[in-house]
Parts: structure tokens; sequence; C-alpha cells
């Protein structure tokens, strides 16, 4: 499963101090995202394909945890952009 | 023009009549009230403002009554009309100056979305700008009227406005309401300070204002760049202290206690992610007026 | 040229290009009234449109810019919510036809440019009102009115569900499944405005009138509708959907056809009259001819045109005469009744008067 932002046109975003604020075009919803979520969301606009759970756990992970750690913090992370409409899962 | 330039009898008979036409900063607003509270008010909270003359351009007409009705003798209230309609409940007539203050409050928060009105008290020292939103009771306004009594230029003590195009802070100096405690604090902090009447038993306890400084209102059309941005919050016995906040919160602080934030779109993110890029941003806690004061006099002379 | 100030929001929409030579004084009032009559954004489109809004005085201009800016976001709410509606009642199948702002949105009509928004109004088939309503529920909408006499009010006697509310969105949404009351002495008949509804692109479950009927809809809410205090907003809308579908050919020639078949013909008079008086909406002879079946008697007439021309002004003390407010109140009653029956008329403006909130509100 791959996940894909929103169209670039409906999002804005500004980085602060390693945080990103992003306006949500399609909601009129404006959000924090603190660094770990800030990440997720830069590695899915760049990619223009979607990336998986495991591409997202391959760019971004660091010896401070484990494998199965990353993905289920990163599994939160996109759930909540679903839900917030920041990125949708498309089946392959 | 300024208010104390006209005789008793001439303002009495603008505000009686056609309306006296104020200046506040880049509004005109037509005021129209027989109250005395509002005449007295007017006389010492906007002796140094401008009074327009009739034929230029008004961007609000308010003006302060009594209902009809029997209460208009037992228990006299006030009502605020905005071109002739009330947008809140009347209430007693005593309270006329702060209802008038709470009115044009509502005027600019209500229409003026050329600018970003975020609720937040503004203030100005070489050419910087200090913001700071906060909800009420966290000791915003007193903070703001103790600055003020100490060098620091007002802008607003509760609407800052900012303008999208260029990001400067728009000045709108008026009265700085005072509530309960601070009142007295304020008495204290600076004798020298002009404060009208306290007035009871409003929804928020008594209130009174602080006149603007002659200075603030002289120099109401000079723009100013924000510089920091600090959510302040009064505790009893606190040492006052000035804790770092990440801008990503101090972003989202700005954007909640905006008033048309939404309305703005697209164009009001870009405004204050543009404000806090040029902000440091703190926490502030603080329990006595003076220090806090000192910590901003030294804010502003090392950074 | 001295306009009295009581017609300078129609004046100024009849010819924009006047403005920029205003005197400030003479903009003073016109914001004041356009801004009470939700015209200002409007007025700040069509100077837009003719490259004038920089000629505008400093001052003034501020206003229309903020009216402006208020319409934008509106525009974008209105399109976000109709999304949210679209997916919540696609399941069920049902047509659904938008009406008033949102349907001139999303056909792309220059009525919805600078309009100023408040709720979303559908159509949807009579039969399809229960499921509709259901399926609402689901995704977060609730019922308002919830006195039972306010209930039945919309239910049993006018043509909607009562407005509802998105419990998160705060958004409202007034689903309708007739244009008229049943009780009303009038019957155009819904399911001949759904057939002749035309989808929107790519969606064929949702859709908006056909344009003789946007413009009958337009003209039945406008004088058959209780609140006249967005009198000349609606009838600028008017004046916009007839220089618009007044373009397209046989538009003209089947107007009046499509009224008598609609049993709303009264209506379209009255349209007809008081768009061409107060905006100068330039309507062919021939179709003004057409329209006299629906002339009421000359006294009637008469009385509508005093009353109405009272009434379609702004609601704002600027626009006023003596005689306004009592326009505005035997418009009310007139209303209600073309609405309702008289019996029921008066057990509905009385339990109405009766409830009326204190004091302080308008």
């Amino acid at each position: 499963m791959r996940w894909h932002t929103i169209p670039p046109d409906d999002l804005i975003w500004r980085e602060l101090d390693g945080e990103l604020v992003v306006r949500n075009a399609r909601t009129g919803n404006t959000h924090l995202l603190e660094p770990l979520a800030a990440e997720v969301l830069r590695a899915l606009t760049e990619a223009q394909a979607g990336l998986t759970v495991a591409d997202l756990v391959a760019r971004l992970r660091d010896d401070a945890a484990t494998e199965d750690e990353w993905s289920g913090a990163i599994e939160a992370v996109l759930t909540e952009f679903e839900r917030l409409g920041l990125a949708e899962p498309q089946e392959p | 023009m300024i208010v104390a330039d006209l005789p008793e009898s001439e303002l009495a008979r603008r505000l009686g009549g056609a309306g006296l036409r104020l200046r506040t900063g880049p509004l005109v607003t037509e005021i129209r009230s027989r109250l005395l509270e509002i005449a007295d008010g007017v006389r010492l909270h906007y002796r140094d403002h401008p009074a327009e003359e009739p034929g230029g351009f008004a961007d609000f007409h308010v003006r302060l009554v009594l209902p009809r009705g029997p209460r208009r003798w037992l228990r006299p209230q006030v009502l605020f009309q905005f071109d002739g309609a009330p947008p809140f409940y009347p209430l007693p007539a005593a309270q006329a100056f702060p209802v008038l203050e709470w009115g044009l409050n509502w005027c600019v928060s209500s229409h003026c979305h050329q600018y970003l009105v975020v609720h937040a008290a503004v203030v100005e020292r070489s050419g910087r700008a200090l913001i700071l939103p906060a909800p009420p009771g966290s000791g915003k306004s007193t903070l703001c009227a103790g600055l003020v009594s100490r060098g620091w230029r007002l802008l607003s003590d509760e609407l800052t406005l900012i303008d999208p195009g260029s990001g400067h802070l728009v000045p709108l100096p008026r009265p700085i309401s005072l509530k309960n405690a601070s009142i007295e604090v304020i008495r204290r902090f600076a004798p020298g300070a002009v404060l009208g009447p306290t007035v009871q038993d409003t929804l928020k306890g008594s209130v009174a204002h602080m006149k603007a400084p002659v200075e603030s209102v002289r120099r109401a059309s000079e723009f100013a760049r924000p510089r920091w941005m600090v959510l302040p919050r009064y505790e009893a016995g606190t040492p006052a202290r000035l804790q770092p906040l990440s801008k990503g919160r101090a972003f989202m602080h700005l954007a909640e206690s905006s008033f048309n934030y939404s309305l703005h779109g697209r164009r009001g993110f870009e405004t204050l992610a543009q404000a806090i890029e040029a902000c440091d941003c703190y926490e502030f806690a603080y329990g006595n007026l003076e220090e806090a004061v000192e910590l901003y006099d030294r804010l502003a002379t090392s950074t | 040229m001295t306009v009295p100030d009581t017609d300078i929001v129609s004046l100024a929409l009849r010819d924009p290009r006047a403005l920029p030579g205003w005197p400030l004084a003479r903009w003073e009032a016109l914001v004041r009234q356009a801004r009470r009559a939700n015209l200002l954004s409007r007025l700040a489109v069509l100077l837009d449109a003719d490259g004038l809004l920089q000629s505008v005085p400093e001052a003034p201009r501020a206003h229309l810019d903020a009216a402006r800016t208020v319409s934008q976001a509106q525009e974008e709410a209105v399109r976000r919510e109709v999304a949210y509606v679209y997916q919540a009642l696609a399941p069920t199948g049902a047509e659904i036809v938008l009406l008033k702002g949102a349907a001139y949105l999303f056909a792309g009509l220059p009525a919805a440019r600078g309009r100023v928004f408040s709720d979303v109004d559908i159509l949807v088939p009579g039969v399809a009102l229960g499921q509709v309503e259901a399926a609402l529920m689901l995704h977060g909408w609730a019922t308002t009115h919830h006195d039972p006499y306010d209930q039945r009010y919309y239910r049993r006697w006018m043509h909607e569900l009562p407005p509802m509310q998105h419990i998160t969105r705060g958004t409202v949404l007034d689903v309708h499944h007739a244009i008229l009351p049943t009780t009303a002495r009038l019957k155009p008949d819904s399911a001949k405005l759904l057939a002749a509804s035309r989808p929107l692109a790519g969606e064929p479950r949702l859709r908006v009138l056909a344009p003789a009927d946007m413009v009958l809809h337009s003209a039945t809410h406008l004088f058959f509708n209780e609140e006249l205090g967005s009198g000349l907003r609606d009838l600028a809308d008017l004046d916009s959907l007839l220089r618009h579908f007044g373009r397209q050919p046989g538009f003209w020639e089947q107007l009046a056809g499509r009224a008598r078949e609609m049993d709303l013909t009264r209506p379209l008079y009255y349209a007809l009259r008081y768009a061409t008086r107060i905006l100068r909406t330039p309507v062919p002879a021939t179709a003004l001819r057409a329209a006299e079946i629906g002339r009421p008697s000359p006294l009637l007439r008469r009385l509508m045109d005093v009353l109405y021309l009272r009434a379609l002004r702004p609601d704002h003390p600027g626009a006023a005469d003596r005689l306004t407010p009592l326009a505005r109140h035997s418009l009310y009653v007139r209303a209600h009744w073309l609405r309702m029956p008289p019996v029921l008329l008066v057990y509905h403006l009385g339990v109405k008067a009766f409830r009326r909130e204190s004091p302080g509100t308008a």
C-alpha cells in the first residue's frame, strides 16, 4: 500500500524550528506537525509515486529505536494524516 | 484638530447630534450619544485623538442609547448600536463607557478583514514590536499598561492589526482596559497614568480604562515590525521568567488568537508565518509587574 | 445627478463605472448600506472586473477588500461543504439538486461572484427524504429547531427538513423537497424541476436546475419568502441570472411558458417588473409582454409597487422612509399568507410572536 499526499497545490507549509506548520486547502485546517510527522510529510511530497511504510522506515529510521518501533510510529502518523485529509493510501 | 481643541459645547453638540467623528489609527468612527458617561469618557480618553470634520469618510457608525421601555427610568440600560442595529443585549447604563470600548473592539474584529486581526496586545520600542496574545485573565492588559507606562509605545491592548501584504503592524491606540486587581496595581505602578472611573459589576468584574499616552496617539500612523512574541501568564509569587517557545507552537497560538485567520485562507497562513519567522518567541510567567517590566527592558536592549 | 441616498446601492450596481468619482460622503453611505444588504463584496467584484478597484479612494476601498476576503473564504467553504454533502449522500442514490448560491458557484455562473453565502440549499426527491436525512445524520449533521412546533412547521407545512447543522463544522444545510410549501396557493411540481435539472460535469447525481427554473426559483424565493432582509441581494442574483441566461438562444421565448407550466407566473411577473425597474435588467419587450399572464389586478399591482419598491432596498436606516417598516411587515404577512392558509397563518404568527427573543436581538 503506497501513501500519497494530497496534491501539492492544496498544501502549504513552513518549517519552524524543526516542526512544520501546514495548511490543508481542502479542509481549510492548519496543523502543527512534530518532527517525525514533518519528516514523513516531506518525504511523501518528494515522492511522486508514493511511498510504503517500509520505504518511509528505510528513509527515516535511525538507531534510536527498532525497526518495529519505527514502523509503528510511522503508521500512527499516516493514520493521523488520513484522518486529517493530508495523505491517502492507494492499493497497488 | 484634536478632541481637546473642541470647546465643551461643541463636543456635546457633535456627540448629541450628527456625531463625533473620532480617528483611532487608520479608522474613523462616528460616535453618537447623549449619555454623560460617554461625553466624559471621550473627553478624558480621547482628548489627543483627531476629531475629523464631516464630509470625509467614517468607517463605522455607532450609537449608545437608552433603549425604550419601562426600565428606562427604573434601572436604566445602555444599548450599543452599529448602523442602527444592536449586536449585543443592553447593559446597565453606568457601564456606558466600557460598552463603547467593547463595541469599538467588536467593530474592528467583525469588519476589519483588510487586516489579520489578532486578539493580542502589541507595544513597540526602538522600531521593534512585542506581541502579547493571551486569553483573558493572563495578565496581558496589566503587563501592557505597565510597559506603556515605562516608555514602550502603545499600538493596541486588544487588537493587533497585521497588514497581510507587507506584514506591518498597524497601530490602533485606544484606552487600555484594566480589570479588578489590576486597576490598583497600575495606580500604584504608574501614579502619573490617567485612569478613568472604575465601573463595578460588569460581566468581567470591575473595569477601568487607562488613557493611551499622548506620544502613542501622536505616532499612530507609524507602523512597526514584529520582533518578539510572548505568551504571558500572571501567577502570584512567580519570579519573572522568559522561556523559549518553539516557533511552531507560537504560530498555532497566534492563529488561535486571531479573529479572522481562517477568513484569510492561504494569505493568512503566509502572513502569520512571516510574522513568526521574524520573532523570538517565549512563554512568560510573572508575579510582580516591576520585575516583569525590567525584564522586558533588558530584552529590548540585549537583542 | 442627484439620486436620493435611499437608492444608492441599486444605482451603484447598475453603473459601477461611475463609482470611483463619487465623493467620500457618498461612498460612506454606499458602504454602510451595501454592507447591510450583503452586496459590498459584489460591488468589489464588479469594480475589480472593470479594473477600477485601485481608483476607489483608500478608505472605502479597505471595506471593499475586507468584504471580498470574506466572500472568497465563504466560497471555499461552500465548495468544501458541497463535497462533504455529496460524499454523505452519494450512497443513497438520490439526486441532489443544488439551489441558490451553491448552484451558482458550481455551475460557474456570474451570480456567484462576490456573493455572500450562508447555508447550502439542496433539493431532493420527496420520496428520498427519509433516506437523505438518515444519511446526513450518519455523517454528522443534526437537526435544529427542536421545538415540536417548529419541527412540524418545517416538515409538514413548509417544504423542507428543519435546517441541519453539522456537529463539528457548524455549517448549516437546508434540505428541500419542493420549492414552495404544500400548503401554498401556487403548486409548482417538483418532479418537473428534477426532470429538467442538469448534471454537473462528471457527477450525474449532483445537479442544478435548468436555467428557466433557476430564474423561477429565485423569483419565487424572493417574492414568496418571509425574510426580505436580503431582498435587494436576491434581486441582484435575479438580475445576474437573467443577464447571463438571456444571452442563450431560446431562453426568453420559453420563460413565460415554463412559468405557466410551473404555476409560477405571478413571481415571474414581479421578478421582471422589479428587476427592470430597480436594476435596469435588459429584458426583451416580448418577454415582458409574455410575462403579463402573471399580472395581478391594477390595484394589487399598485400596492405591491408601494411595498416592494421600499422593501427591496437595503434594510438600513439610510434607505428607509416612513413607510418602510410597514412595507416590510406587510410583505412578511403576505409572504406567509402565500405559503400558508390563513388559519395556520394566524396560529403560526401568534406562536412566533410569543416566542420572540428578548430585546436586543434585531
